[in-house]
């Protein structure tokens, strides 16, 4: 492949993984508050659907990102209900609130499907676009997928610069101690829940207002898990969750260019690399880890103690 | 004695009034294989249904988003249960499943699109749409510059190669140096998946995407990147008004009114119904200004001449390899049309 | 200062426990309900017309039978799993691959004698759900990865697997170039039972509904499960080998979600198409969690939401209700049947707090 198909190749990746990362990170913040959310699916397409009606309406589609954001946090407050005062299954919930959501946003979209809406373009940043092979790559993008590269640096510090963060770090990983201690683990743990619910909300709303600006029946398409995979293969580490999102969205974009030009690989097969490449590096990432950065405590709930 | 007569007479009368308005009214239902309110395949038919639904006593009513296999047969059962008088079931994988439902129900007539099967009450049904294709492909032809021309394309079946085929036999006819790369999505309706799949061709090198998807994913792409665009199953100018030229469209209603006409004048037969430009059910949206007025002049006498019985598959074709397909001076049978499998030359891609 | 504190019961509640399911179902419908208004649909009309659909004539009823069976028996794979706390998300690929591999047995061996060919198709089915089902419980013992994530992976390579056979090497040359194999010769069928509409497949699942209730019950292996999904740690130190366990199980778990595939294959399409892909294997995780694991409770669960399914179709047809309003109540039931857990796994008390 020459390196003319590469650096598109490589722009198409950062757009593609750009709504997972957005996902991931969410999921990232959750996780590390203790709380399993696998409702992800669920909560990024509501996000996608209340951003696309939002700048329908508005017209503004600035507005409409951070409406989309707080219908996440609307979404995922569901599993948080369910979870952390009705003490119901993790695992289960997630699932119940993914199916919830697709069916949601599905049924209310009905009548929009096949009409734009205004969005977001492309916005080449004025000289750092020309920098050669890294300006079309990065600085060549529109102005949802800069955030993406402040965002995770921001919440690195936040979870490890912060007491706040340090609260909720330790809500995940030794809720028992933390109690005892006289921290609010619960509180914390809803914050994770809500916090992780808003940047979900944003990946959708990532599809239907910047990568397309149309809203389709299953628009995610199940990049909502593909999210959940890429917290492991972070280590649920912010800065590493950009990596993964990157890569797993230059291999989506890379089966379709080898199409392009002219392989004879039957696109079936084709279509598994990002999964099997998911699976891949989910078996080494545990294979590698040693100390495990997994929060000590995730998944399981904790009856709130007085 | 007469006064018998005359209220024979008056049963009769009314009777007869009765079934009359009896025999008009008419229950017609839709099996779609999508949802419908995109601009795309199951949208084109609905617009059919309205159509019908002008029609004086005739209700109709459809059920979206049907997978094939199993729950299409239920479908399909609980139309003819009822007491629906047709059934129109708008996608391949539907066929044996309405074959199984049509052998239950023989009072009840049952049409389907895009298959091969009948039965004494069952008929099929498809568009001539490879007509529209190849004037589209004399469009893409006459604009491209690159000489690569992008095609979007959901999945790998007869009818979606054969409009490939007939696209770029048509774009060849304007420019013979034209190559077309075909992308597979294996989806019907994902815009970001096909806007991906237009940007990933318009990376190879093509000015012109086109597409055999529902979604204007990959028309957005062609006008984001300031190339040209041809659309599908509707006009989809409103997405990329810069990019669009032209569409091949679908025109359902007449055939689905004309059907149900002959059903309650009761000369309806099954049999294989395969219109084309000549009955309006396929056609080319309006061509954009962008288009020089010698190709529009150039597309609408090729237009003129296939409504009047000029045929589109004629040799000599040859396929991807080089192999001699169809010789000089035939055509392909309807029968080879309907089971395509293989690219002509000039096409690069799998049919897999 | 009083305050309410929860604290969990050493048993769950019996029989109230039934009423929690049925108040938790009533407020789904009623939510459900209110979801019609806002998109249109007269709400007590829409909820008869589901009913009616769902079980309101023998029609529904055969119906819903028909479609409870792969569900039913991918409920079974799920709750085995489910049961040792090993989240089997993968049943829809384990189901995929038992179909492929049925297939695979009837397109070989077309002219063989039912009695031969049909157990020969399960034999394969079973196997190739089986090693899908084993393979994540292998990565999961051994390395540690989230079945989670692995079995959901595998899920979309065993489709996509099945269309690449569909439409290449497997496609049916009769069909006109549509993905698809050949239809399966009348000895790989599994039939309707005499001149009723149901299928064999209802026993098969009777069968295999028994089987399990009596392996869980009566069987060692079955002890030892209830034991491990109790507490792992406990398990270990009674000497239980968890590790070979959990691959037993998630191998048993996907062979039952493949004899799923077997069966939709054989008895309801009578070919290998993509649309055999119906969903089933995420309706089993919902049916099983609802179901609490008991196989009784899955076959009723099964029954229902098959029916509920049947039932949204009737809602499309007369009332021009979305598809997509099946996902709304199947996810609304699950979460308030998880909500409402609550009452049934914990007590209320009222302490007063010391000021």
């Amino acid at each position: 492949m020459s390196i003319d198909i590469l650096i598109p190749l490589l722009a198409a990746a950062v757009q593609s993984g750009t709504p997972i990362l957005y996902a991931t990170l969410g999921e990232i913040f959750t996780e590390r508050s203790g709380i399993l959310n696998l409702g992800v699916e669920g909560i990024m397409i509501i996000g996608a659907l209340t951003g696309f009606l939002v700048a329908k309406i508005t017209g503004n589609p600035y507005l409409a990102f951070i409406a989309a954001g707080f219908a996440g946090t609307c979404a995922a407050s569901i599993h948080g209900i369910v979870c952390l005062v009705f003490q119901g299954n993790q695992v289960v919930s997630g699932l119940a609130l993914t199916i919830l959501g697709v069916g949601l946003a599905n049924y209310l979209g009905t009548s929009y499907v096949g009409v734009s809406t205004p969005g977001f373009q492309p916005l080449p940043i004025p000289l750092l676009a020309q920098i050669p092979v890294l300006g079309p790559i990065f600085f060549s993008q529109d102005l949802l997928v800069y955030f993406t590269y402040i965002i995770p640096f921001l919440m690195w510090l936040f979870l490890y610069n912060t007491r706040f963060g340090l609260s909720l770090r330790a809500a995940g990983e030794y809720p028992a101690a933390a109690t005892a201690a006289g921290l609010n683990v619960v509180g914390y743990r809803w914050l994770g829940v809500l916090g992780g619910g808003f940047f979900m909300g944003l990946g959708g709303a990532y599809l239907s207002l910047a990568y397309t600006h149309l809203w389709t029946n299953n628009l995610t398409a199940g990049r909502g898990w593909i999210a959940v995979a890429l917290v492991i293969f972070a280590f649920w580490r912010p800065t590493r969750a950009v990596f993964g999102a990157y890569l797993f969205g230059g291999i989506m974009a890379l089966q379709l260019r080898l199409q392009a030009s002219g392989t004879q690989i039957p696109s079936s097969l084709l279509l598994m690399l990002p999964y099997a490449l998911t699976v891949a590096v989910l078996v080494l990432a545990s294979w590698r880890r040693g100390k495990t950065d997994e929060p000590g405590a995730l998944g399981t709930n904790i009856v709130p103690a007085e | 004695m007469r006064f018998t007569k005359l209220v024979a007479a008056a049963v009769l009368g009314v009777g007869l009034c009765f079934s009359q308005a009896m025999a008009k009214e008419m229950n017609v239902g839709f099996v779609y294989v999508s949802p419908i309110g995109d601009a795309g395949w199951s949208y084109a038919h609905d617009m059919g249904r309205q159509a019908l639904e002008k029609m004086d006593g005739v209700t109709t009513s459809y059920v979206e988003a049907v997978a094939e296999g199993p729950d299409s047969e239920r479908v399909m059962l609980n139309m003819a249960r009822k007491g629906y008088d047709v059934i129109f079931a708008t996608s391949f994988g539907y066929m044996d499943p309405m074959l199984k439902v049509a052998k239950q129900f023989p009072e009840t007539i049952f049409m389907h699109c895009s298959g091969f099967k009948t039965a004494d009450n069952m008929g099929n049904y498809f568009g001539r749409m490879y007509q529209a294709r190849y004037l589209s492909g004399m469009v893409a032809g006459a604009m491209t510059k690159s000489n690569t021309i992008g095609y979007v394309a959901a999945f790998p079946i007869p009818e979606v190669i054969r409009g490939i085929n007939a696209f770029t036999l048509g774009a060849q006819a304007m420019n013979p140096d034209v190559t077309v790369r075909v992308v597979w999505t294996k989806t019907w309706y994902d815009p970001a998946t096909e806007k991906e799949a237009a940007k990933s061709l318009l990376d190879v090198g093509a000015d012109v995407i086109a597409q055999h998807q529902d979604s204007p994913g990959p028309q957005e792409a062609a006008q984001e990147k300031g190339v040209y665009s041809i659309g599908y199953n509707s006009d989809m100018s409103q997405f990329a008004p810069d990019a669009h030229l032209t569409a091949p469209i679908w025109n359902w209603g007449p055939f689905y009114i004309e059907t149900i006409k002959q059903v309650q004048a009761g000369t309806w037969k099954a049999g294989s119904s395969w219109p084309g430009l000549a009955d309006g059910i396929v056609d080319l949206s309006p061509m954009s200004d962008m288009v020089p007025k010698e190709v529009q002049d150039k597309v609408m006498a090729k237009k003129a001449a296939i409504i009047a019985g000029e045929k589109v598959f004629v040799g000599p074709i040859k396929d991807q390899k080089g192999m001699e397909k169809v010789a000089a001076g035939s055509s392909m049978s309807d029968g080879d049309m309907l089971g395509m499998t293989w690219f002509v030359q000039g096409v690069i891609g799998t049919t897999e | 200062m009083s305050a309410i504190r929860i604290v969990k019961r050493q048993e769950p509640l019996g029989w109230s426990s039934f009423f929690v399911l049925v108040a938790a179902i009533v407020l789904s419908l009623l939510l459900s309900a209110v979801i019609l208004v806002i998109g249109g649909t007269p709400p007590v009309e829409g909820i008869t017309v589901l009913f009616k659909g769902a079980f309101g004539s023998r029609f529904a009823f055969e119906d819903a039978l028909l479609k409870a069976t792969p569900i039913f028996l991918c409920s079974l794979g799920v709750a085995l799993a489910f049961k040792l706390k090993v989240w089997n998300i993968g049943a829809e690929g384990q189901y995929a691959l038992g179909a492929v591999g049925a297939t695979w047995m009837a397109l070989s061996f077309p002219n063989a004698p039912a009695w031969l060919l049909l157990p020969a198709m399960i034999a394969m089915a079973v196997a190739a759900g089986g090693v899908w089902g084993f393979i994540p419980a292998l990565l999961r013992q051994k390395l540690k990865t989230n079945e989670i994530i692995v079995t959901l992976m595998m899920n979309y390579i065993a489709i996509l697997f099945l269309d690449y056979l569909v439409y290449g090497i497997w496609k049916d040359p009769a069909s006109f170039g549509f993905p698809m194999t050949a239809e399966f010769s009348e000895a790989a069928i599994v039939g309707r039972i005499g001149a009723t509409n149901f299928s064999w497949g209802l026993v098969h699942c009777l069968f295999l509904g028994v089987l399990f209730w009596v392996f869980i019950s009566f069987s060692r292996i079955g002890f030892e499960i209830k034991a491990s999904g109790d507490n792992v740690r406990a398990a270990r130190y009674a000497g239980i080998p968890y590790d070979r366990l959990v691959m037993l199980v998630m191998a048993l778990s996907g062979a039952l979600a493949g004899w799923a595939g077997f069966l939709e294959a054989s008895s309801t399409v009578n070919r290998l198409q993509p649309s055999i892909m119906a969903g089933y294997g995420y309706t089993a995780i919902v049916v099983a969690w609802l179901a609490r694991l008991n196989p009784l409770f899955i076959g009723i669960a099964s029954f229902m939401l098959a029916g509920l399914r049947v039932g949204v179709e009737g809602l499309q047809l007369d009332l021009q209700v979305p598809a997509a309003f099946g996902g709304i109540i199947e996810g609304l039931i699950l979460l308030t049947v998880l909500a409402g857990g609550l009452f049934s796994n914990y007590r209320m008390v009222w302490v007063r707090k010391k000021t």
